[in-house]
């Protein structure tokens, strides 16, 4: 069980780590999401030994790491940079953790040929990483992560660098990878939702260094605990509306009274509510104005100004929204997340996954 | 406009034929004369200036002393120049001052400063042997011993040109990625095996240009020797260049001194061309 305990950690005022606490249990692969600058490669630094905290402990099995330096801590990384050593051969490279280990050059070798034939690199012992691509580099990274059969991976946001179809590729192959390593406890930072959402068994939500919430991707992502927490982990991003609660019943420019049992029972006041671009939708009787339309893959994402507030429209086909056009839209209200002033949640109407 | 490029290349190769190409075609041929301050002039002689240098014992036991003086400064200027940059490499306080200072002997002139040192080491009005003696030990002779002044001689050196190669090598680590860093403290290196498996590495280019380019420098070594000991006591400070200095320019040996120097290039091109390919295969790509 690998224990994060209270870490903190500030450098120039700016907090990176601000008490962060989990457990990890070995076999899992948890997810840290969050954007960038929100704590997570200080998170896999400190417990990596390359960050020394401010406070809190990191420690595997009751043995506290404190007082280990990182060459001494049972931790392999993978980052974002390709990093390995630009004057040895690919081999070399992956041999060198196990010669740290303790390993003779020749046994450490056979080890490192094994491990670049299953990362598909079989072919490339002999060259050196600047005569490699860059996808082919970062196989190596992983390899010398894995060669080294340290008890905690840590994968800070390894394929951000490469582009889109490598990156979908690689992540299969290591998930692939992992699956055989019993036992191993995985940390993956990601700045994707959808990344974390399909990789995890667990993710941790960060951000400002704070840790937002932590549980199984379906919880996290159903039931976000805060708006922040929310905007985390939704992509696209989620509408916060103004919710009022009384005489007058409205979430933003929508009439809430549609809102079901949502919003049954709720003492009169202010909230929010959080609807997510799914749940608008084209057709209706509310008229909103296009402010821009983005076509991804299969996908379209609308922003949209509806009196004044703005929204995020995501359709699961290719539609043309040109910008100035004004389009009808509705929101289904029911499938919303009702917000306490301070931001936590209160009420959600029905379990949903990620759509 | 093909046949024209040779127009346009003309100038820079005559620039190159007189500046470089015709002095030393014009040593060759100066070589092979009689030219001394008795017949002055390029008559022929053939080669007997050079099978005069191959039995002069004294010119090769110059060659020998200046082998030895050139290899032992330069390594040790090299370990000195590594650990002064080493030292100032990372943050440490008054970081800049230092960079400066470690910089002063190598901005001086070599001929001032092999006389302060000259002073320095004098052995009776010298500071130097006060301070050996206040430690209880006894004074040293350091220009009138063969051995010790030697010692002197290497050690001036070492001080003026230690800059030259912490001013590299300063330089090449400034330049290295951190990544290597960064993976070699993951895989389990510590400070000592990083030094060896990515400082050192990452170096060994900029290392090979140092070396060779001070052991180029190291083997004309005149000035030091002229002012500080006049390649004595006796002749245990003569080098290479020193003797053919004395030859041509105080015996006015002319023809000899030439063919000397032709010999002494020879020698230097093989010997640094061997070094620099022996350093190319050990220290830039070891075997794996």
């Amino acid at each position: 069980m690998l224990e994060i305990h209270d870490l903190t950690h500030a450098e120039d005022g700016v907090t990176h780590l601000d008490h962060v606490s989990a457990r990890l249990a070995p076999g899992t692969l948890t997810t840290i999401l969050g954007r960038t600058g929100a704590g997570k490669t200080s998170l896999l630094r400190t417990i990596a030994g390359l960050l020394v905290p401010d406070s809190g402990e990191v420690s595997l099995d009751g043995q506290g790491w404190s007082r280990l330096p990182p060459w001494k801590r049972p931790t392999a990384m993978v980052t974002q940079q390709f990093i390995n050593y630009p004057h040895l051969s690919t081999l070399d490279n992956v041999a060198f953790p196990l010669v740290r280990k303790g390993l003779r050059w020749p046994a450490a070798r056979d080890s490192a040929r094994a491990m670049l034939d299953r990362v598909g690199l079989s072919a490339m012992v002999g060259r050196r990483p600047s005569e490699l691509s860059g996808g082919q580099q970062q196989r190596v990274a992983i390899a010398r992560a894995l060669v080294k059969q340290a008890p905690v991976l840590l994968l800070d946001e390894p394929f951000v660098n490469l582009d889109y179809k490598l990156r979908e590729d690689l992540r299969e192959e290591l998930v692939d990878m992992l699956r055989n390593e019993s036992g191993l406890i995985v940390l993956y930072a990601s700045t994707e939702p959808r990344e974390a959402l399909s990789l995890g068994d667990r993710i941790l939500l960060m951000a400002e260094g704070r840790l937002l919430d932590d549980g199984e991707p379906q919880q996290v992502f159903g039931a976000p605990a805060t708006i922040e927490a929310a905007r985390v982990i939704s992509d696209p991003p989620i509408n916060i509306l103004p919710l009022t609660v009384g005489a007058h019943v409205a979430a933003g420019p929508f009439g809430a009274q549609d809102a079901g049992d949502l919003i049954r029972g709720l003492a009169p006041g202010e909230y929010r509510l959080g609807l997510r671009a799914a749940d608008l939708r084209p057709g209706g009787r509310h008229v909103a104005r296009v402010v821009l339309s983005e076509v991804s893959g299969s996908e379209t994402v609308t922003h949209l100004d509806l009196a004044g507030f703005a929204l995020v429209m995501h359709e699961k086909s290719v539609v043309t929204h040109p910008p100035g056009a004004e389009i009808a839209v509705d929101a289904n209200l029911a499938r919303g997340f009702i917000y306490g002033a301070d931001g936590t949640l209160l009420r959600r109407e029905a379990p949903h996954g990620q759509d | 406009m093909y046949r024209q490029k040779y127009l346009f290349l003309t100038p820079g190769l005559i620039a190159l034929v007189a500046i470089i190409l015709f002095p030393l075609l014009f040593t060759i041929r100066v070589s092979f004369s009689g030219w001394d301050v008795y017949n002055p002039g390029l008559s022929w002689k053939g080669g007997q200036n050079f099978s005069r240098l191959m039995a002069d014992s004294r010119y090769w036991a110059a060659l020998g002393r200046l082998s030895v003086m050139a290899v032992g400064t330069v390594l040790i200027q090299y370990v000195l120049g590594f650990a002064l940059a080493l030292l100032v490499w990372r943050d440490v306080i008054a970081r800049r001052f230092f960079r400066v200072l470690f910089l002063v002997p190598m901005m001086t002139t070599p001929v001032i400063m092999s006389v302060i040192w000259r002073t320095i080491f004098h052995e009776s009005l010298g500071p130097l042997n006060p301070i050996i003696r206040g430690l209880g030990l006894p004074g040293v002779p350091w220009l009138s011993d063969p051995v010790w002044a030697f010692v002197a001689v290497m050690l001036v050196e070492i001080w003026q040109w230690t800059p030259f190669m912490f001013l590299l090598l300063l330089a090449g680590l400034l330049s290295l990625p951190s990544e290597p860093y960064l993976a070699a403290r993951i895989d389990g290196a510590g400070p000592v095996r990083t030094f060896f498996s990515v400082t050192f590495p990452g170096l060994a280019a900029i290392s090979v240009g140092a070396i060779v380019i001070r052991l180029i420098e190291a083997s004309k070594i005149l000035d030091t020797v002229y002012v500080m000991t006049s390649g004595g006591p006796g002749e245990s400070t003569e080098t290479a260049s020193y003797y053919i200095y004395i030859r041509g320019l105080r015996d006015f040996q002319i023809g000899y001194s030439a063919a000397l120097s032709i010999i002494y290039l020879v020698i230097m091109i093989v010997a640094l061309t061997i070094i620099a390919k022996l350093l190319v295969r050990f220290l830039v790509r070891p075997a794996p």
